[in-house]
């Protein structure tokens, strides 16, 4: 476990070097924001609606601003693009010769990556949600607080797998950059980052909230939006836990027979 | 003068041929990457297709008009990818590890290597994807096809990737004092995701401030929303006017700044 401990170490003292990039690149993440008032609030005034897809406004703008917490805790940025080349290049050797777990390393160069993306993230964060404070409907219930908290460490874990599981790919197939693009497209879209699920037709909508990626996104979203009850909350929790048992065998099996293939290429 | 266009001619097309070449060796990963454009248009057309679905019009865009607008939006984003993109991200790149030393002791401009080196073909696959989408919209909207209204929608979609063009290489050279900048493609994703949508929402934020800050300094809003206007809606003559002139002015200002910010440009190797 130490040597975990040292990986995690390392890797927190290397986030803290670029300080600058890390804010600039921290609030153009808001951005989007903007856009998204001003979209939402054309289309609510030009439709002359209460509600679209079970959402107020407020709810609306306040969905994308959590898609922003949950996706803090669920994305794995260039996860599943380190791994495809570092099997593509031959880096793997360097990992596979040393008493260390590739993927368990991973998680936890990544634990680190996300704490001190909390705590340097947590000023623009807490800037840019007050600065939204009109749209937000308040706190979740006291009684669900657990199970908000314990769906976004869930989401992470499930990103992770997910993204390991798509970078697995890579010892089958040798260039998997492009499909990792379209990876990342379809989960913009079916984790509900683009628009809340709810908006789509019931049966497209009953479909997508099946996969794992709904789970990693949607459902933790509209959990700490308030508009699930402790019994819905718990069903989330079900779900992201039988897709990470899933997931982990996945990555397991892939892992164990990827290496039987795994050529290590490079001088 | 002319000798020396000549020369920047026939290098450009050197930069063509070789990234024909390049792309020709990666066969697989361009039908892919035109597959995952492909995918996302269709998933921009599932949300344009969810919101008109509530809404007949969005501050006066009806459905078809907007989708003229997000074609146009494909078709200049995909001649910028195609040029310039690329070989801006990269820009960061080399001033880190200094190996904008190699550039610099080219004998061309300098601008002109680290802006065109690199064409990325599959990029250019989004323009007649871009074109169709706005060919569908514009035969729905019932709008009539003029002489002036096409050869206006085209001056203005070269000057929209001239602005994003001027807008994101100015961004680059601040890697000279920021060194690392993996927000600059960030950066570029954000521009976009502002600009593909109507420009009139944007007007009742901060009393019409933001909306004027993005149409006339940071002149993104006009980008797409302009050549779009001029085809199915009205034609703004003060407006066309103004894209035209700070397209060429942002041209010169980003040339300005790039070499101003090179004074700081310090090598990185021993």
């Amino acid at each position: 476990m130490r040597k975990y401990w040292q990986v995690f170490k390392i890797a927190l003292a290397d986030r803290f070097v670029y300080r600058t990039d890390f804010f600039i690149g921290t609030f153009l993440r808001f951005t989007p924001i903007v856009t998204t008032i001003a979209l939402w609030g054309a289309v609510y005034r030009s439709a002359d609606r209460e509600q679209i897809g079970d959402l107020r406004y407020g709810e609306m703008v306040s969905y994308y601003l959590i898609v922003m917490v949950s996706r803090a805790f669920g994305s794995m940025p260039g996860l599943a693009s380190t791994l495809a080349g570092d099997i593509r290049e031959g880096n793997l050797r360097k990992f596979i010769i040393q008493p260390l777990n590739y993927v368990i390393y991973h998680l936890h160069l990544r634990m680190a990556h996300k704490l001190v993306y909390f705590v340097m993230a947590a000023i623009p964060y807490a800037l840019v949600f007050w600065w939204c404070r009109e749209f937000l409907p308040g706190w979740p219930p006291r009684e669900l607080w657990p199970i908000c908290i314990a769906s976004l460490m869930l989401s992470f874990v499930l990103g992770f797998l997910v993204n390991m599981a798509i970078g697995l790919l890579s010892f089958w197939f040798l260039e998997v950059t492009s499909f990792l693009f379209m990876f990342m497209v379809s989960q913009y879209f079916l984790s509900g980052h683009q628009f809340p699920l709810t908006l789509l037709p019931e049966w497209l909508e009953r479909v997508v909230k099946f996969l794992p990626f709904a789970y990693e996104t949607f459902y933790p979203v509209m959990l700490l939006l308030g508009k699930m009850d402790i019994n819905e909350g718990l069903h989330v929790i079900g779900g992201q836990c039988a897709w990470i048992a899933v997931l982990a065998v996945v990555v397991t099996i892939g892992w164990r027979r990827g290496l039987r293939r795994y050529a290590a290429f490079g001088g | 003068m002319g000798t020396a266009l000549g020369r920047y001619a026939r290098i450009f097309g050197c930069f063509a041929r070789n990234g024909l070449v390049r792309e020709l060796g990666f066969r697989v990963n361009f039908v892919f990457t035109v597959i995952s454009e492909i995918l996302w248009l269709g998933m921009m057309l599932v949300f344009v297709k969810v919101i008109f679905g509530y809404t007949k019009n969005v501050e006066g865009w009806s459905g078809d008009e907007y989708l003229f607008l997000l074609g146009t939006h494909f078709l200049i984003s995909s001649l910028f990818e195609t040029f310039f993109f690329g070989n801006l991200q990269r820009v960061s790149h080399l001033i880190r590890t200094g190996d904008l030393d190699f550039v610099l002791l080219k004998p061309v401009s300098t601008q002109f290597l680290l802006s065109l080196e690199r064409m990325d073909y599959a990029a250019l696959a989004n323009a007649p994807l871009g074109l169709f989408l706005c060919g569908y919209a514009f035969v729905q909207t019932g709008a009539s096809l003029t002489a002036a209204n096409v050869v206006m929608y085209a001056l203005l979609v070269c000057s929209g990737v001239i602005t994003l063009y001027s807008l994101m290489f100015m961004f680059s050279a601040t890697s000279v004092w920021l060194i690392r900048q993996t927000s600059a493609s960030h950066f570029w994703f954000y521009l976009t995701s502002c600009s593909k949508y109507p420009a009139e929402i944007y007007k009742p934020m901060v009393r019409g401030v933001l909306w004027f800050v993005l149409t006339f300094i940071f002149p993104v809003l006009i980008v797409a929303n302009l050549p779009a206007s001029v085809m199915v809606r009205s034609f703004e003559p003060f407006l066309v006017v103004y894209a035209v002139v700070s397209a060429a002015l942002l041209l010169m200002l980003s040339s300005l700044v790039f070499n101003w910010a090179l004074r700081w440009y310090r090598s990185a190797s021993s």
